[in-house]
């Protein structure tokens, strides 16, 4: 019970119900439970509550986070650490590419 | 493409990184084994999902021999006591509409209802009586308003689900027809539960923990700080696609060899921070008490449940309708080792009626109802233990390391 899906706001009905796409044009209206919430906003909906938004920002600190660890394994290893993120980061481009030209979302 | 979509793709179809972090985590684990002097390093989830993701995507098979990741109390259909089902039951047949997800629809009883004739909700329904399944707590509300029938929610669920139903009380939005009976179940005290279990026996102890990302989304990433604090155990709140826990994995072997354990980890950044939702978390408040909670197979454990408060008693169906408390007795049908697949004690395959009187099809004990129960995930995804053991056995022989 505790997997959220993705889903983009659709609009907001009320101050507690938005509807949302859950992808493929699946409406569905879903509680409202965090702040300040647009329509246009990218959301992880859990058991018809919104938990959480969703933005492009926190997707590339999400990817830095983890080539952060690669770059401190790469160390403990005696590894370039420079040359660990930098195949790393390769890995990851071309789907950056596509995020950071997200036109919403954040 | 959605952004979301582009998520997935990130962190899901992502086969040169995956590869990159399993040859990192095979790397680092012989260096951590010297440094600590551990035999095995074993890594327990708090997340029914966590668990669909190592099995599903065989994320077993690319551990080295030593790096042993283990399911612990992480779906609450599977801890949700018999009683309660069975009051749920009663209700049904007394004449009330219950309101209850899928995942519990087909939860077994210990005590059937009538001369053994219902042991599920299911089987309540199949009798006549009036159950529906709810995909939220926002569908029931509008579907009990069109009548007036006295109905009841079956409100089960960890920290993740308690928003969707906070908001709506908090709100007023609930109608006077429709009662709520909480089980709901909060994961940090069955979490250490289990860590404490394992190291109170001579089992091996827990070397680490992924955190639940969802759970921790409402309550914060700080909630699991306890684990490093008062266990010395590196704690990390991990997504749930294959490259987040893999990442988990990593920064916990990463931690382990620095003896650095003194801080949260914080894998799922992109939906996770490190106080969580502060708007559910003043709504759970307002609306709700913690209670001590009965886990099924296992006994109550202190403070581990929420009840909806004085304020909203008159929702609150356990007091409504006298459904009192039994003191809690063992709990699972006979030979089903449910309770010791819940706290990391048992693999699913250890059960003898796993895949024998045990199916997806028609399970015996609660972890083989909801797909987020081990012993479901394990039943479809056939992570069975001794295919694993036959791989890490070929991988020593052939490759002569723990690579």
């Amino acid at each position: 019970m505790c997997w959220a899906v993705p889903a983009k706001v659709v609009s907001i009905d009320s101050d507690f119900v938005a509807t949302v796409d859950l992808g493929g044009n699946t409406l569905k209206k879903v509680a409202i439970g965090v702040d300040n919430l647009q329509v246009g906003d990218y959301v992880m909906v859990h058991a018809g509550v919104i938990i959480a938004k969703l933005t492009k920002q926190q997707v590339i600190e999400n990817i830095k986070f983890i080539a952060e660890q690669i770059k401190e394994v790469a160390e403990i290893e005696g590894i370039n650490p420079d040359e660990a993120v930098k195949s790393f980061m390769d890995a990851f481009s071309y789907i950056l590419k596509d995020v950071e030209g997200e036109s919403s979302g954040g | 493409m959605d952004l979301p979509k582009q998520i997935e793709l990130i962190f899901r179809e992502n086969t040169p990184l995956a590869a990159k972090i399993s040859d990192e985590i095979a790397k680092l684990t012989p260096k951590v084994i010297e440094k600590t002097g551990l035999d095995k390093i074993k890594i327990m989830n708090f997340c029914g999902s966590h668990e669909w993701t190592t099995t599903h995507y065989g994320l077993r098979a690319l551990m080295p021999k030593e790096v042993e990741l283990i399911p612990g109390p992480g779906c609450p259909v599977c801890v949700t006591p018999s009683s309660d089902i069975e009051n749920m039951i009663k209700l049904a047949i007394d004449g009330y509409r219950v309101y209850t997800f899928g995942d519990a629809f087909r939860l077994p009883t210990v005590n059937h209802y009538k001369k053994d004739q219902i042991g599920s909700l299911a089987m309540a329904k199949a009798a006549g009586a009036d159950v529906r399944i709810a995909y939220s707590f926002v569908d029931a509300i509008e579907d009990a308003k069109k009548d007036n029938k006295p109905s009841v929610f079956f409100g089960i669920g960890f920290e993740t689900t308690s928003p969707s139903y906070a908001v709506l009380f908090a709100k007023g939005k609930v109608p006077k027809n429709l009662m709520f009976y909480s089980s709901i179940k909060l994961t940090a005290p069955a979490a250490e539960y289990a860590v404490k279990l394992h190291k109170a026996t001579k089992r091996t102890p827990v070397s680490g923990v992924i955190g639940p990302g969802h759970v921790s989304t409402i309550i914060g990433a700080m909630s699991w700080d306890f684990f490093p604090v008062k266990y010395k155990i590196p704690a990390v709140v991990s997504g749930f696609e294959p490259i987040d826990v893999l990442t988990g994995v990593l920064v916990i072997l990463k931690d382990l060899y620095t003896g650095d354990i003194k801080f949260t980890n914080l894998e799922y950044k992109r939906v996770t921070t490190i106080k969580g939702n502060l708007y559910a978390q003043e709504k759970i408040r307002e609306v709700f008490d913690v209670v001590d909670a009965i886990w099924r197979g296992i006994g109550t454990i202190p403070k581990s449940g929420l009840d909806l408060n004085e304020k909203y008693s008159e929702y609150n169906a356990r007091l409504q309708l006298g459904l009192k408390e039994k003191p809690w007795d063992y709990d699972l049908p006979p030979g089903c080792r449910c309770n010791e697949v819940t706290l990391g004690t048992a693999y699913p395959d250890e059960c003898p009626l796993f895949m024998k009187a045990c199916t997806p099809a028609r399970p015996w004990g609660p972890c083989m109802v909801s797909m987020e129960g081990a012993c479901a995930v394990w039943a479809r995804f056939g992570s069975s233990q001794r295919v694993l053991e036959i791989i890490k056995e070929v991988k020593s022989n052939v490759l002569g390391s723990s690579g």
